[in-house]
Order: C-alpha cells, then structure tokens, then sequence
C-alpha cells in the first residue's frame, strides 16, 4: 500500500463505497470484505487498525441482529452487516496507510479542495487520537478525586459530565493555540505549495485506477442487467 | 504504610517500564523519586492509584493489595496530583472545584465545607475561593488541584512533577507547602528531576532508571563523590557542583561558605 499514491487510495475508499452499495448479496459483500481484508493483511499499518478492523465485526453483527430483530429477512440483515463493515473497513485501511500529510496535499494539489478545509478535515482526524488520550487522561485525574462510573443510568450520565466538561473546555484552548499558531506561521495566505511531499502517480496507481474503473463497470453491468 | 514489592509493568510485551521495584514509605516521610523521562517513576505512582495493574509483585495499603481497590477507594487515603490540573478542573468556582471529592466520597455538607475551608486555607486559596478556576495561573491552578486533593483528607500525598512550568517563586511556594504538610504528618512522595529542589527539601530520594530503583537514601548520600549520577540522568545542584569544584582547588570543607555547608557535608559523606 506504501508504493501506491494517496490519490489512488482515497479513489479506492470511495469506490469500495461504491461496490458496497451496488453490490446486494451478501456472498458479493463478503467477497468484497474477504478482499479487504486481504489487502489489510498485505499492508504494513499500525497494530491498532487490524484491532480496529476487527473490531467492526462485533458493530456488524450488532448491527445483523438488530435488523432481524426489527423484522428484516436474514439475508437482507447480513448484507447490511457487510455492507457496513466494507464501508468502514476502507476507510480505516485509508487512514491507517496513509500519512496525514500526504492525504491533506493529495486533496489540496489533486482534488483541489481549497487549502482550509482540507486542513480542517485532516486536523480533525489528527485530533481524534488525541482526544482519545485525553479522554484517558481525565478519567484517571478525576479517578483520583473520587470519580467512580457506576451506578444507575442517570447517575452515570451525570457523572461523565465531570469527564465531558474538562474535555471540551481543553479542546476549545487547544484549537485557540492551534489557530494563533497557525496564523503565526502564515497560515491561511493562499499558498497551496510547501508541503515537501511526492504524491504523484506512478505505473502502479494507474493499474489500479484501471482496475478499479473495470470493477466498478462490471458490477454496474450486472447490477442493473439483471 | 506503603510497600511496593517487587513490583514489575510492562506497556509492551517484555518491555519493563518498571521492573521489580521494592520500597516502602511509611507516615510522615518526604520521599522524591528522581529519575529521566522514561525511567519509570511516574509509572511506579499511577500502579500505586491502581490506575496501572503491576504485572509482578504487589503493592500494599496499610495491609491492603491496591489491585483489588478502584482508585477511587485508594484515593481516600492517597492524595494524586497530576502534573496537569487542566486535566481536572471543571466546575465555576475554586471552592465548588476543591469540594468535587469529598462530595465523591459522601461527606455530609458539613464535613465538605470544613475538608475545603481547610484545604483552601493551607493552600492559600481562601481569597480566590469565588473565582473561576481555568483563569488562574498555572501556579495557582496547580494549588487548586493539590486543595482538591488535600480536601478528601488522604495520609499521603502523591505529586507528579508539580513544579513543572512554574516560576522560582511558585516552586519555592510549592515547596513550603509540601513541608508544611509534611510537618504535619502527611507522608509526601513527589515525583522530580528538579535536583535543587530535591536536594533542599527531600530527606530520602529513590532514584529510577530505565524501571530499575537504582537508589534509595538521602540527597546526602546521593550527591556523594563516589556516585555519578549523570549515569541515571540526573545532575547534582548547582550547590554540590560548587562545593566539589572547591574542593578540587584545595579549600578545605569548613572553609567553604555557610550556605554550602550541607553540599560539603554531601561531599564528605563518603
């Protein structure tokens, strides 16, 4: 996955959401997951995205259960399961394969989305490690006062107020800091350039974005043809 | 009485950011553990909150294994302070802020008001006890959480790098207010690589290195010739470095000036 462009991965996420919601049974979805999953399995990511990935299996079949519980066939209810684990499963392989600088220069220089909101999108997904740290973080500092989740439903919404609270007053200082840093270092002037990265397309990224046309014309053909 | 036994934790699989550490810290003690970023220091305190489970050994409460007590019981009777109040404080005024534990551990509105009249006044918070909490200074803020702490009356008192990001003159606060509580009984482990402060204030340091205890004993002792601690990371006062500079260049120890009499006396420990 290192040697194929951010474009031709961000192309891929988008059109695995395509398949996802062309394709109807769930031997087709299936086929689709096992291929994503095989692509996991060949692409060198962080230890926490195979977790992730697995993880989605738990939400589907959560998500399979409650369908049939609400009245859908069975079949129906698996294809949902699938279809959400493909949707998902892309983009946790798109971020978990790409550098967070390359996705911001590939959208800014290739997709031309205007500069501020690409960073807002990448500073975002930047944020959410982050926030999940810090979510630890005052859990253990509020643990030391007392803070104890448990308790009847109310009481445990009322106690994780003493969690959100910190949380989002700290949020709110850090994306201050952010955007005055920002805007000290000329953030927001109109210059696209300066990101020191190659995001061009090579031999590979060409046949996969072949591939992937073929693809989705095939599964079109078949989808309404029949 | 705290013991930590032969305590081990790893965060990866046979990495050991602690690895069999034992000490224990008995009432009215004022220990430090030193050490360089990574050596595992403030990993021995947060298994001690049993916000870490140890991997090996145990640690004892006054008799009681802390792995089987929430943190929540242990804060009771161990006060934390984090390095980072930002991280806790949430409510509008100081003295709301200070009264969240007691409130947590079910003191009667009577029993709050007087944990958090005290904890303000030995902290000297009583005449910002209505402001807001996130406009004080970083000095200020750290004072709140320490309040906030002292209000749940613990009998030790746990500080991760407190006087980090302070100037002298909070720090030097800091620590008086640390020795006041510990005159007073309360058992203080606080954790530093501020070798100045350590070496004034501390009577016992444990220092840490890459998760290993590697000494335990007073800043004396630790700042004596035969040791180098810039082995563990550490760099003696800028006292010590005087006193030994002068006595490299032939002045002898009750020559040197009175306010590096305690520095010889390290000097002369071995």
């Amino acid at each position: 996955m290192a040697k194929v462009a951010p474009l031709t991965k961000i192309v891929f996420t988008v059109i695995v959401s395509l398949w996802a919601m062309l394709l109807e049974s769930p031997q087709a979805l299936a086929a689709l997951v096992a291929g994503e999953a095989l692509l996991f399995a060949a692409a060198r990511v962080p230890a926490a995205s195979y977790k992730a990935f697995g993880s989605l299996g738990f939400f589907a079949a959560l998500l399979v259960g409650m369908q049939y519980a609400l009245g859908a066939s069975l079949e129906f209810s698996i294809a949902i399961g699938l279809r959400m684990v493909a949707m998902t499963g892309s983009f946790i392989l798109l971020f978990a394969a790409t550098r967070i600088q390359d996705l911001t220069a590939a959208l800014v220089r290739q997709l031309k989305v205007p500069q501020e909101y690409a960073f807002m999108f990448t500073a975002t997904l930047r944020f959410i490690p982050d926030f999940f740290a810090e979510i630890k973080a005052v859990q253990e500092a509020q643990a030391c006062r007392g803070y104890c989740f448990g308790g009847s439903l109310i009481k445990r919404l009322k106690n994780y107020l003493t969690i959100v609270q910190p949380l989002v007053l700290r949020a709110i200082t850090r994306s201050e800091t952010m955007a005055m840093s920002l805007e000290l270092r000329g953030f927001g002037r109109g210059v696209t350039g300066g990101y020191g990265t190659s995001i061009g397309l090579a031999g590979a990224d060409y046949l996969a974005l072949a591939g992937m046309a073929i693809g989705t014309v095939a599964i079109g053909l078949v989808r309404f043809s029949f | 009485m705290l013991e930590v036994q032969n305590v081990s934790f790893c965060y990866k699989p046979g990495e050991y950011a602690v690895n069999n550490v034992s000490f224990t810290v008995s009432g009215g003690e004022f220990v430090a553990i030193a050490g360089r970023n990574g050596s595992g220091k403030t990993t021995v305190t947060r298994l001690i909150m049993a916000l870490l489970k140890p991997a090996g050994g145990r640690i004892l409460l006054d008799g009681n294994d802390a792995a089987s007590l929430k943190t929540a019981a242990i804060a009771r009777q161990v006060g934390y302070v984090f390095q980072n109040p930002d991280r806790q404080i949430f409510r509008d005024t100081v003295t709301r802020e200070i009264a969240y534990g007691p409130e947590q551990l079910g003191f009667s509105p009577a029993e709050v008001e007087r944990a958090v009249d005290a904890a303000m006044a030995v902290t000297g918070l009583t005449e910002l006890a209505g402001a807001y909490p996130r406009t004080l200074s970083k000095g200020q803020k750290q004072r709140v959480a320490i309040a906030s702490a002292l209000a749940m009356e613990p009998r030790m008192l746990i500080l991760d790098e407190p006087t980090s990001g302070q100037d002298a003159k909070e720090k030097l606060r800091l620590l008086e207010l640390f020795t006041r509580l510990n005159a007073k009984g309360m058992a203080i482990i606080l954790v530093t690589h501020d070798m100045e402060l350590l070496g004034r204030f501390t009577r016992r340091v444990i220092v840490m290195a890459e998760g290993g205890k590697v000494f335990d004993g007073p800043p004396a002792r630790l700042f004596a010739a035969d040791l180098d601690v810039k082995e563990w990371g550490l760099r003696e006062p800028a006292a010590v470095r005087v006193a030994r500079k002068l006595r490299e260049l032939g002045v002898p120890a009750a020559a040197l000036p009175k306010q590096l009499a305690g520095c010889a006396a390290a000097e002369g420990a071995e």
